[in-house]
């Protein structure tokens, strides 16, 4: 059980990382996330059908997100249409899409395949319960994925990303055009978003395109819950929050799901309780922005 | 250096909205010239500023920047040879990062890689650099830059961008919003590194005294029109009266054209 939901909150944490790189660090609210998480989910199942290496399969996954990204930062770019639309429009196309890619259908059940999970878990038998085994798994891959964005961060392309989002006339005036910043970040967001949805396709052992329905809001709830755990302005303790943060929102949902009955709660109330957790979240922010201006 | 050639700058154009902020305006400025600016608010210093720099672009006219045609080319390209800093001190700087940070982003110009640079070595280059503004910063170069105060985002930010290694460098009234003795600090830093560079420098200013003590040509504008231009020996022989006079006898012009538009 307990391996369970840290398992889950990892997948959900690669997505989460890709909502801090938007939400956060470009200022960019990117809603393609709840299609290209999906998106993510269906070309794993159907790479894994069509017996591609699981591998190849999440490269794929990636390399798709990445695309979706590029589309929403365009029509943003060239058509100076705002980001929140640009997104929709991006997340809705993305829908039909997606049934095209599981050739005409809604969903695809991953059970007679061999995953990337399937595969783990057959290596380490003996040594490791199954359960055990996806978990490490999942830790190594999170830290290995962190780990690199935490570089990126570092790098002189990364502090101009840093820029970006706080004072994008410091970055024109560098002689950097924001437009490229964008679709290069809101590219690599999608694809770490399509990433975890590749990843949580194979642990549920099934795609579906109905997936990614309100992920984006679920993403920045572990984005804002992460931010009540640590303070910092360190780039590696910024990006251990948001893993963090998605792994106490998977907790709560899970305390919701298993628990609620004692206050009447059905699963059906979760999308309230996760909106309300972002409400609750941005008050307490506010109120403690507005005590510090009061004592300083 | 620069040249604008007729360039007009209307808003709006063909609404009731319609506003011309610049009016048939020719200006060559010559490399190492340092011309500040002085003009009544909504003279369109700040527009020649943005045409200059590319934010906007004119409705008529051309501009080139080193001889080559530059008239719609986006701000981002053109910055690779200007340096520009504004009035507030927040918009040079970005808050949330670190002051060694800012300095990496502001120490070269145009797209890069994703390659580390940010090494033991630039950080000691980079507290050096620092040292030099003697306001202790060299000892906070990992807090953020949020925290330090107005004077010193100003004098940090005219310190990234002299070091960017830009060929011309605009200053929109850059110590306006600091308090006097940090505006003086400020004001002597930039006499300094627009010397040592000899960089082509515009400032805007609304402090006559330093219109008159800096640089070696004065611009008056009024209505979107240059309306007095004065250098060499005229400019050193400016006297603040003699300012007030110019600025004068263009107000009582203006005065009486109101008159005669009340009159009718």
């Amino acid at each position: 059980m307990i391996e369970g939901i840290f398992v889950e909150g990892l997948i959900y944490a690669i997505m989460a990382l890709g909502v801090f790189f938007t939400f956060r660090i470009l200022d960019f609210p990117d809603l393609t996330v709840d299609g290209s998480f999906p998106m993510g989910a269906v070309i794993m199942a159907t790479s894994l059908h069509a017996g591609v290496h699981p591998l190849n399969g999440l490269v794929l996954a990636f390399c798709g997100g990445i695309s979706a990204g590029f589309v929403t930062a365009a029509i943003h770019n060239k058509l100076k249409v705002p980001h929140l639309l640009a997104g929709i429009l991006t997340m809705t196309m993305l829908y039909s899409v997606n049934i095209r890619i599981l050739s005409n259908r809604a969903n695809l059940p991953l059970l007679r395949v061999d995953t990337l999970l399937t595969r783990v878990q057959s290596a380490c038998e003996g040594i490791l319960s199954p359960e055990i085994a996806s978990l490490i798994f999942f830790i190594l891959v999170v830290l290995g994925l962190k780990l690199a964005l935490d570089l990126f961060f570092l790098t002189d392309l990364g502090l101009v990303f840093g820029a970006l989002g706080n004072n994008e006339q410091m970055v024109r005036v560098q002689g950097v055009n924001p437009a490229t910043l964008k679709l290069i970040g809101v590219g690599l967001s999608n694809g770490l978003v399509a990433l975890s949805g590749a990843f949580a396709a194979q642990y549920q052992g099934f795609a579906d395109v109905n997936l990614g329905q309100g992920i984006v809001v679920s993403g920045l709830a572990s984005v804002m819950l992460g931010e009540f755990l640590i303070k910092s302005n360190r780039i590696w303790a910024l990006t251990l929050r948001v893993v963090l943060g998605a792994i106490l929102f998977k907790a709560i949902m899970y305390l919701g799901r298993y628990y609620g009955y004692y206050i009447n709660m059905t699963p059906n109330d979760l999308k309230l309780i996760t909106g309300l957790l972002i409400i609750i979240s941005l008050a307490v922010s506010n109120y403690k922005r507005l005590r510090a201006k009061g004592d300083a | 250096m620069i040249q604008l050639d007729g360039i007009t700058k209307t808003f709006n154009p063909g609404t009731p909205g319609e506003k011309t902020v610049i009016r048939d305006l020719s200006l060559t400025v010559e490399p190492g010239d340092f011309i500040t600016i002085i003009g009544s608010n909504g003279a369109g210093k700040t527009t020649l500023f943005n045409l200059i720099s590319g934010a906007v672009f004119p409705s008529a006219g051309e501009i080139r920047i080193k001889g080559r045609k530059v008239t719609f080319e986006p701000e981002y390209r053109r910055a690779m040879h200007i340096g520009r800093i504004f009035q507030d001190p927040l918009a040079g700087t970005a808050s949330n990062m670190t002051i060694e940070d800012n300095m990496m982003i502001t120490a070269q110009k145009g797209f890069r890689w994703p390659k580390i640079s940010l090494n033991r070595g630039m950080r000691r280059k980079f507290a050096g650099q620092v040292k030099t503004l003697d306001m202790g910063l060299e000892t906070r170069m990992k807090v953020n830059v949020s925290s330090l105060s107005g004077g010193q985002r100003q004098a940090l930010t005219l310190l990234m961008t002299v070091l960017s290694g830009p060929d011309i460098l605009l200053l929109d009234e850059h110590t306006a919003a600091l308090d006097p003795s940090n505006a003086a600090m400020v004001m002597e830093q930039t006499r300094q590194v627009i010397q040592e560079r000899s960089l082509t420098t515009l400032m805007v200013t609304h402090n006559m005294n330093h219109a008159i003590a800096f640089g070696n040509r004065l611009i008056m504008m009024d209505a979107g029109e240059i309306i007095v231009d004065v250098r060499g020996q005229e400019k050193q022989d400016l006297t603040r009266e003699a300012l007030i006079q110019m600025f004068a006898d263009i107000r009582k012009k203006a005065f009486e054209n109101d008159e005669v538009l009340l009159a009718t």
